[in-house]
């Protein structure tokens, strides 16, 4: 391992909120209280597809406390999507005028004095409607007969997408051995500790402040905008504390929309939060898809061809849906090169809960059907599960046909590091096995269908008399650690501690406009910006400090650790606050400050970087129960240069424990479009007793896009483990899972079936 | 229902209280109190953000009406530090990275120190079942159990608070 | 028995020449004027391509593989006419 070149970068840092957070200080919107605020509550459909007739809440309006009540009608009746530039994928109204399109949708909001009022009011509201034949599953949604759920989207397709590249038939030709699987894999609730919150403002001079809890503060601002019609920068959003977003929270959702409906009508503040239930029933999910995928090999194991076919249940509305479509498809290539590869993807509408993304955007459902059917191949051809994949994997240069050009990959150092792992563990205990799985994904995505004038991610550096600097970012630390990552990048190119670091964020009031914190970008694209701005506020210091310094020209100058310095006589210089003081002299008395910014330009269809990573995962599998204990596990992982090593482990751990749930645990069983378990005893998520140690072993490489050579760290790393659980169960018990999350039941069936038929072959 | 008076003892100061009955310890913290450290992210129990201490165990305070603390020692987040100075979990978890959105914190630290109390010296394991009860979606537990551990160990003895 | 099979379409001969190679082949690309032949026969093209993704087994393929078969036929009556 290289030693560590950065005083900050890749060291242990504490998380710079860390203070509030381990307090209770940290004020979350869960927890914002302002004067003379009311309280919200939301009525939500019962019919998965029904017509609003008429609403009667006469009697709601009669309840001592309530204070207003309204519906679509009252609003602009926006159709709003967050894909701007495609006027046709924004279909959803918040408060729906006309029909509904899913159990839980809003259709009316109250506000009350107190929040038990405003529930009691929900039950006063008198709604005719005329139901509607519904539609559960894409297969019946796109039959002929089928009822419309948006008009003019004919058998309720919503988006296709079709990514091919080489000559796929003339591929599958050359293969000696073809291979093809029909996978489900479900959804996933991103089911943040804060569910969904808002806080609505609006005043007399026609100033609207929300805070909400949210992953993207400018998106927010910029999609209320549209549908309150009001000017964007009349909008103020904030978000200092965000209790968890997983991809679920940079949308506009019903807590944002109707607490600022109310505010507007009452020029009072409204608070909105969801119960664990709403935030189960009525939100977005992950996007629930079926896969057809065929393979074809050479005897050797050479990838010749790959093929499949992909539905996505869309659910009521387009969300991201259209990006996971996409993505799903470009990250099934993964990490491996294609002769010839074809994806066809189809969303579907359908009336229940609306899919969107979740972290790993379609990267962890295109995973546990690619990394389980390449297992698969391996033992049918009698070839080594890791060598297969070594064999055909990217490598730095690999142009990925018509979509990417890959820089940096450490993927093939992953093989060895695993490999290792795999032989040192030696013979495992009865009823154990080890699966692999291998993954890779983008670090922010090329794309603006958010249509903004602005550049991607933006970052201004304000350094103060007393050599203390103001960070102004547009990222938005929702727990990732954003902040401290952005701090650390600040402290390192301008020469300073991070204490020496206050980060602004979560106010589009006073920060910079940035995408926010989704498809893993922040790291990469704002911190690329937090770094050009540092740059900027160094070089003024610099120059003042050349002026003073006499040097000749040969020399160069750097502050390191608060010392300037000239770099070839280190123990020469002066402390940087003094430095600080005459430069602001030397500008009449203005802070020294700068200016960052990136937005990715010719960087391929999809992405400016990619990550790699090769996991395993050690599990235990109970014959009888068909119950899963996951034991151990190691990711070889290359995201470029670390950042923030804290950061980093916690990123790697929260990520296998999400992605383990996808695998084997969070289950959502609907019934005629009605989730069967919302509530925290029935749908599972991973508690501290089932989490095995898990391991990191970064490999080392370098991204000469990032900043220092970072790539994303994170959301990659929920892709590979739900395959890898089921290649474990096929090692260990011969049985193929094509279904996740995979129950305890299915496996036992899964077993039942192998045995009968190895019966009827005897 | 009649409203009552009700004296609850909160980090060593008591309060007085005009409450309903059937008001939730949670809801007294949070809301008529106003120590928001306290969270709430389920109506079934299930999650433990709402942990406090009430005299030295563990508790969800969502499980149990405030009228039901009164005359008890009620401990929450807010109450763990002595005048700025942080407890040795509250240390521990800085230096572990034991949180990341922080919502689950306060309820994890709670939760942690009862366990700590009850038992100083436990196993990993035994670590892990006194923290089954909370749930986090972002740290994946490792961390938390690592600065439960520190502690445990003696790390950071003689910065009790 | 079998000549290779061609493409009605494009006259492409698919893989080993079977009607279900050509199938393949016609939902492969997926273009206009395949889908419109597959139309024209009085099948569903989206109905067929969601069957094939959702439900294992290949009886989209095996459909479209009879209609190209039978239209083979035709084309082979036509040509002794």
């Amino acid at each position: 391992m290289t030693m560590n070149k950065y005083s900050i970068i890749n060291t242990h840092v504490h998380n710079v909120d860390g203070i509030a957070k381990v307090t209770g200080r940290a004020t979350y919107t869960f927890d914002v209280k302002l004067p003379g605020m009311l309280y919200g509550k939301i009525l939500r459909s019962p019919h998965p597809h029904a017509k609003i007739l008429s609403f009667d809440y006469s009697k709601a309006l009669q309840l001592p406390g309530v204070m207003e009540v309204v519906t679509g009608k009252d609003t602009l009746g926006v159709k709003q999507g967050i894909w701007r530039r495609f006027q046709d994928l924004c279909d959803e109204q918040m408060l729906t005028v006309e029909k509904v399109r899913y159990i839980g949708e809003p259709v009316a909001a109250v506000a009350g004095l107190t929040e038990e009022i405003a529930e009691q009011a929900l039950d006063l509201i008198d709604v005719e409607y005329e139901v509607l034949p519904a539609v559960f599953e894409p297969l019946d949604a796109i039959k002929k007969e089928a009822p419309e759920i948006h008009e003019g989207f004919e058998r309720n397709i919503n988006v296709t997408r079709h990514i091919e590249w080489g000559d796929v038939d003339a591929a599958f030709e050359e293969a000696d051995y073809i291979r093809e699987d029909w996978f489900r894999v479900g959804g996933q609730a991103h089911m943040c500790m804060e569910t969904r919150a808002a806080v609505s403002s609006y005043s007399p001079d026609g100033k609207l402040t929300v805070y909400s809890s949210t992953q993207a503060p400018y998106y927010m601002q910029g999609l209320l905008a549209g549908v309150l019609g009001l000017k964007e920068g009349n909008i103020r959003v904030i978000s200092h504390y965000v209790g968890g977003g997983f991809g679920g929270k940079f949308e506009l959702d019903g807590a944002i929309f109707c607490s600022a409906v109310l505010s507007m009508k009452l020029h009072r503040p409204v608070k909105i939060v969801f119960s664990r239930e709403e935030d189960f029933t009525a939100t977005k999910r992950r996007t629930p898809m079926s896969y057809y995928v065929r393979t074809g090999v050479k005897k050797d194991g050479t990838f010749c061809a790959r093929e499949a076919k992909v539905f996505t249940n869309g659910g009521a509305y387009t969300g991201m849906g259209a990006t996971a479509l996409y993505l799903t498809g470009f990250f099934h290539s993964f990490p491996y090169r294609w002769k010839g590869y074809r994806y066809d993807g189809y969303r579907v509408y359908t009336n229940t809960l609306p899919s969107t993304s979740m972290r790993g955007f379609g990267a962890p459902q295109a995973m546990f059907c690619s990394e389980q059917q390449i297992e698969w191949i391996a033992a049918d051809l009698g070839l080594d599960p890791i060598e297969i994949r070594r064999k055909n994997a990217h490598y730095p240069g690999y142009e990925v046909p018509g979509q990417a050009t890959i820089v940096s990959c450490g993927i093939d150092q992953c093989f060895d590091v695993i490999q290792k792992w795999i032989k040192d563990k030696g013979k495992l205990p009865k009823n154990r096995a080890i699966g692999i799985s291998a993954a890779g994904f983008m670090s922010g995505g090329i794309f603006n269908w958010f249509d903004t004038p602005y550049s991607f991610s933006s970052a201004v550096v304000t350094i103060n008399y007393d050599g203390t600097v103001e960070l102004y970012v547009g990222a938005q630390d929702i727990g990732q650690g954003s902040n401290t990552t952005m701090a650390i990048i600040c402290a390192e190119t301008l020469g300073v501690k991070v204490e020496d670091i206050k980060v602004h964020s979560g106010d589009t009031e006073h920060c910079p406009a940035d995408l926010g914190a989704w498809g893993s970008r922040q790291t990469l694209m704002a911190g690329n910006a937090v770094k050009m701005a540092a740059e900027d506020a160094k070089k003024q210091l610099l120059e003042v400090a050349y002026a003073q310094s006499g040097f000749n020209i040969v020399y160069d100058l750097d502050i390191k650790n608060r010392w300037v310095h000239a770099i070839d006589r280190p123990e020469r210089g002066y402390d940087y606050a003094d430095l600080v003081k005459k430069a602001i002299r030397g500008k009449d008395g203005q802070r020294i400050m700068g200016r960052g910014y990136y937005t990715p330009h010719r960087k391929g269809m999809i992405s400016p970087a990619y990550s790699y990573m090769l996991q395993g995962v050690e599990v235990e599998i109970d014959k009888e129960t068909g119950k899963i204990k996951l034991i151990d596990s190691l990711t070889a992982h290359d995201c470029g240069q670390p950042i923030n090593r804290l950061g980093l482990i916690g990123q790697l751990e929260g990520a296998f424990s999400m992605a383990a749930g996808y695998g084997y645990l969070e289950y959502m069983p609907f019934e005629d479009g009605k989730l069967m378990n919302p509530n925290l005893v029935d749908y599972k998520v991973i508690r501290a007793t089932e989490m095995p140690e898990v391991s990191v072993a970064e490999i080392d490489t370098y991204e000469p896009e990032g900043p220092y050579g970072a790539k994303e760290a994170g959301e990659g790393l929920t892709n590979p483990t739900a395959a890898a659980i089921g290649n474990a169960i096929f090692h260990s018990l011969g049985v193929q899972m094509k279904e996740c999350p995979i129950r305890p039941e299915m496996i036992v069936n899964a077993l039942k079936e192998k045995e009968a038929k190895e019966r009827e072959k005897k | 229902m009649e409203k009552r008076l009700l004296k609850l003892n909160v980090n060593g100061q008591e309060y007085e209280l005009y409450i309903n009955p059937k008001t939730l310890l949670v809801e007294a913290i949070r809301d008529h109190i106003g120590l928001t450290g306290t969270k709430r992210a389920c109506e079934t129990v299930s999650c433990g953000a709402c942990t406090v201490m009430i005299d030295d165990m563990a508790v969800k305070s969502c499980s149990l009406l405030a009228v039901q603390a009164e005359g008890r020692h009620v401990r929450t987040v807010e109450g763990l530090e002595t005048n700025g100075k942080l407890a040795p979990l509250q240390k521990s978890f800085l230096d572990h990275g034991s949180y990341q959105c922080g919502f689950c914190t306060p309820g994890m630290l709670m939760t942690s120190e009862a366990l700590l109390r009850e038992n100083p010296a436990p196993t990993r394991e035994e670590i892990r079942e006194g923290i089954e009860g909370n749930i986090c979606r972002c740290t994946g537990y490792n961390s938390i159990v690592r600065a439960v551990e520190a502690v445990a160990k003696g790390n950071y003895k003689g910065e009790s608070s | 028995m079998s000549e290779p099979v061609k493409c009605p379409v494009c006259g492409k001969q698919a893989k080993t020449g079977s009607s279900i190679d050509c199938a393949r082949h016609m939902f492969g690309t997926g273009d206009k004027k395949h889908r419109a032949w597959v139309e024209a026969q009085g099948l569903s093209f989206i109905d067929l391509l969601i069957e094939q993704a959702t439900t294992p087994g290949n009886r989209s393929y095996v459909v479209l593989a009879e209609m190209i078969e039978k239209t083979q036929d035709k084309l082979k009556n036509s040509e002794e006419a």
